[in-house]
């Protein structure tokens, strides 16, 4: 059984929403429009061909649920299969990244000159360098790796398109929240001490690993990388 | 040709008006013409706190609309030669006047007055962007606490935006003895994070309350140490460089002053 009602998969062709067998139609609405709301900027505009799988659906709550999708994009073509849902549902940030953005090593890069100022937000799909600071409120979003050449004071998510690979690297890493892929942490509790030297935040085992950038640099010296 | 400033914090209550009212009063005792326009429409202070509340007859947005010429409007202040107030109506709201219109006006006001300086409400919205709209360099007020300088600095985005490259930053209220106890952000913490030139840090002062209700801007006063820091801003608005002032031993001052050579030269 998964715990969320619906989970949304980016593919290649279109988004695939895979809807639990056993939920009402309340709640697969529901949980839609928060996934929907939250995923706002990556939807706007765009023409995305959606497939439904595992829950049956009335043709009447069809309508329903392609009116709801279509207030945040414009739908390509739309099925409905009625499936069991895949066991690695299970855990939906486990699964291949089939869709996410891949160039990792190299890859398509955004390079943005100046602060990140609170308020602003850079979204883009593959890496970021920011030749500057992202100040608190600031938010950077990739699909692929960020990198700040400078302080990292707001938030990053880097493999927001779900690449565990991406890395977060800053000059000095000072986020008040940090994400890759799915994962989230937020900066430990009061005061502590900022290390002087620049930091690299990667996946590693299922969790979220902040390091210096170079084995050797700054103080762990069984630092893995 | 005169020079419009726009003094602006995104946050209310950092002392936009109190900043306009006193550096506008020292420039004019230094023998500038100068005009401060309210552009808080709706909720103005800044006659008050200049103490000329009782001779308003016509207001900003009557000049706009028509209803009376721009020189009706302007109100002189008796006490310092070529001070001016352009007050703000109080019965009308932001969107009682346009960017363009304000742009329009901050011209005209700039073949008579050597600084223009526009007293800009709180907040990001029509308000504000009326505000800027006729200037040409900005001044950002902050105060040290976290909450005003993630104002400010969205604020100083909002204007790089509308090419403002470079706002000048005042950091007002200052407490050098809550710094001390580490109570307080330095001033090297919060130009770390904004990263913009300092054109000043203003000391808290009681002082400053008290001369703001009787409507005599600080700077007339010469004992009060706030009244001395606009007046240092002054100045170096016209171009003097002038040390900032000592709030405390030695070893501080000196820090402020690497500080504040060291700023300059980085951005």
């Amino acid at each position: 059984m998964i715990e969320q009602p619906v989970v949304f998969k980016g593919t290649r062709n279109g988004l695939r929403i895979y809807v639990a067998h056993s939920v009402q139609l309340a709640e697969v609405l529901k949980g839609t429009a928060e996934k929907l709301k939250k995923g706002k900027p990556f939807f706007e505009g765009a023409t995305v061909n959606l497939s439904f799988i595992g829950r049956k659906f009335h043709p009447e709550e069809q309508i329903q649920l392609i009116d709801l999708f279509s207030q945040y994009m414009t739908p390509g073509t739309v099925e409905f299969k009625e499936e069991q849902l895949p066991a690695e549902q299970k855990d939906p940030l486990a699964e291949d990244n089939y869709n996410s953005f891949e160039g990792i090593e190299e890859g398509m890069t955004r390079f943005v000159r100046g602060t990140v100022r609170s308020g602003q937000r850079i979204f883009y799909e593959g890496n970021v360098v920011v030749i500057g600071d992202v100040n608190p409120g600031g938010e950077v979003i990739a699909g692929g790796n960020i990198l700040v050449l400078g302080i990292l004071r707001g938030i990053a998510h880097a493999g927001a398109t779900g690449n565990h690979n991406a890395i977060v690297a800053a000059y000095s890493l000072r986020a008040t929240q940090l994400r890759i892929s799915g994962y989230i942490t937020r900066a430990p509790e009061g005061e502590t001490e900022t290390p002087s030297y620049p930091e690299l935040a990667f996946i590693k085992e299922n969790q979220l690993f902040i390091e210096p950038y170079l084995p050797g640099k700054g103080k762990p010296a069984d630092s893995v990388l | 040709m005169g020079e419009a400033y726009v003094i602006t914090s995104g946050k209310g209550g950092v002392g936009k008006t109190t900043t306009t009212a006193n550096i506008g009063t020292a420039l004019a005792l230094m023998g500038k013409k100068v005009v401060l326009i309210d552009a808080d429409i709706g909720l103005r202070n800044l006659d008050v706190v200049m103490g000329l509340e009782n001779r308003i007859v016509y207001d900003l947005v009557d000049v706009i609309e028509g209803v009376c010429r721009l020189k009706q409007a302007l109100i002189r202040d008796k006490r310092f030669e070529g001070l001016f107030l352009l007050p703000a109506a109080q019965t009308r709201d932001k969107n009682a006047i346009t960017p363009e219109q304000m742009k329009k006006l901050c011209e005209e006001l700039k073949q008579h007055f050597d600084f223009i300086l526009i007293d800009s409400p709180a907040g990001i919205e029509q308000g504000f962007k009326n505000a800027i709209a006729g200037a040409g360099k900005a001044v950002v007020i902050t105060v040290p606490e976290v909450s005003a300088v993630r104002d400010a600095d969205r604020i100083i985005g909002l204007l790089a935006s509308q090419e403002f490259s470079n706002p000048l930053l005042i950091i007002n209220r200052l407490r050098s003895d809550m710094i001390k106890r580490g109570d307080m952000m330095n001033i090297e913490d919060t130009i770390d994070i904004l990263g913009v030139d300092l054109l000043g840090v203003v000391p808290d002062d009681e002082r400053i309350i008290v001369s703001s209700n009787r409507g005599e801007p600080a700077v007339t006063e010469g004992s009060s140490l706030a009244g001395q820091a606009y007046r240092n801003i002054a100045k170096r608005i016209l171009g003097e460089e002038v040390p900032l002032i000592d709030l405390e031993e030695e070893s501080f001052f000196e820090k402020l002053q690497k500080l504040f050579s060291k700023n300059k030269k980085r951005y």
